[in-house]
């Protein structure tokens, strides 16, 4: 068990990359939802890594979900990362067809190339 | 129903789902679960106990989650229970994505879950996890209702994954460093090796406290003289004590629900 850290990083093309560590559930969604809002507001592709969180939770996944659906409404592009292997929160994202539905990208750079695909794509709509 | 079997008792509120979902851990790691069935039940046991922190006390003062964890030959059963406003389904509001996950994933990730209650009687959902299991039994009775942390467990090997994950997850929300983690898990460990005899019905009662930064460990009900004999067994080679590694050690009498005097031994730990 290892207490839930987020941090955020700037990836290649300005993607706004939040990476998880340990295990995050309703305690520590409201510093997620900052985070999330933060990285949407400041205008460039958005990435979430799960690779590195040992538990989520719904409260974490209504974050993700929320955050996505808002960058969504403001062209941004928004992906999801989860390394391969049997990770604990697989099992969540498969069970609730999230792992589908958002998509979950097996690597963070994917994800990243996916956001700013994302971003361009939605771009000329704006 | 077998014997054997874990009590908690938190306050319902966000930062104690760690510490109820560390405790079933430890105690399905204790009996035999695999990975998997434990991941499965940190998230049942999450989701449950966050249904109680969002929904069952709309005030400012949170009341309990009762937590209970009773092994079967073949399964597990699993009741989280709160005395709040009771059971009012609702439809979910625009970003409240997380009510419409945490039934369906509890749903999907136990072998059968009852939600009963009613408004005013607080609610209880009740799961079943499936497992298989060595069989190493042990013994359990009731735990008080506390706004601390309170477990219930018998003495001996089982007790000791899940007492030292509390401590854990309790001392890590205290900024505890790493050593004096270790003297906590280690006081922990003592109580728990200490004899059953000791302690009233043969049960090990601990309720931690945790809100000024320490963790204020109260250790008991203990029959007559017992926390003497437990300060006794702590007593380590190279002079190191209970009395050394804690900031404050008292033996308390306090009276029973149902009147005579009790003991406890209470344990006071700085980060």
């Amino acid at each position: 068990m290892g207490p839930g850290e987020i941090s955020i990083d700037r990836a290649e093309g300005g993607v706004a990359v939040i990476t998880f560590s340990g295990e995050h559930d309703l305690n520590t969604a409201p510093e997620l939802r900052q985070r999330l809002a933060e990285a949407v507001e400041d205008g460039g592709p958005v990435v979430v890594d799960l690779s590195g969180a040992a538990f989520i939770d719904s409260s974490i996944i209504g974050a993700v979900l929320d955050a996505r659906r808002e960058a969504q409404e403001q062209g941004r592009g928004f992906a999801v990362a989860l390394s391969d292997g049997a990770h604990p929160v697989e099992r969540v994202l498969e069970v609730t067809n999230l792992a589908t539905t958002l998509p979950v990208h097996r690597s963070r750079e994917k994800a990243v190339s996916e956001a700013q695909a994302g971003a361009e794509e939605q771009a000329p709509r704006q | 129903m077998t014997s054997e079997g874990l009590r908690l008792t938190v306050a319902a509120m966000p930062e104690n789902l760690a510490v109820v979902r560390q405790a079933l851990a430890g105690f399905a790691e204790g009996v035999g679960f695999d990975d998997n069935a434990v991941a499965n039940l940190k998230t049942i046991v999450t989701e449950a106990c966050m249904n109680a922190v969002v929904h069952a006390y709309p005030g400012d003062e949170p009341g309990p989650i009762e937590v209970s964890a009773q092994p079967h030959s073949d399964h597990m059963q699993i009741s989280v229970r709160d005395r709040g406003e009771g059971f009012q389904p609702r439809p979910a509001e625009p970003g409240e994505d997380s009510l419409r996950i945490g039934l369906p994933l509890i749903a999907a990730l136990s072998d059968g879950f009852e939600i009963s209650g009613a408004p005013g009687d607080g609610t209880e959902i009740k799961m079943r996890l499936a497992y298989e299991r060595a069989d190493n039994g042990t013994a359990v009775a009731p735990a008080p209702q506390t706004v601390g942390t309170s477990m219930s467990i018998a003495p001996g090997e089982l007790g000791r994954p899940v007492l030292s994950r509390v401590i854990g997850a309790l001392a890590t929300r205290a900024d505890f460093s790493i050593d004096r983690l270790s003297d906590t898990v280690l006081i922990g460990d003592a109580v728990l090796a200490h004899d059953a005899d000791d302690f009233s019905g043969g049960m090990v009662g601990i309720e931690i406290l945790d809100g000024d930064g320490s963790l204020d460990i109260r250790i008991g009900p203990l029959v007559e003289g017992g926390s003497d004999r437990i300060l006794a067994g702590l007593e380590l080679p190279g002079g190191t004590s209970l009395r050394r590694l804690a900031s404050e050690v008292e033996v308390k009498r306090e009276p029973s629900a149902d009147g005579p005097e009790q003991e406890f031994l209470r344990v006071v730990v700085d980060p």
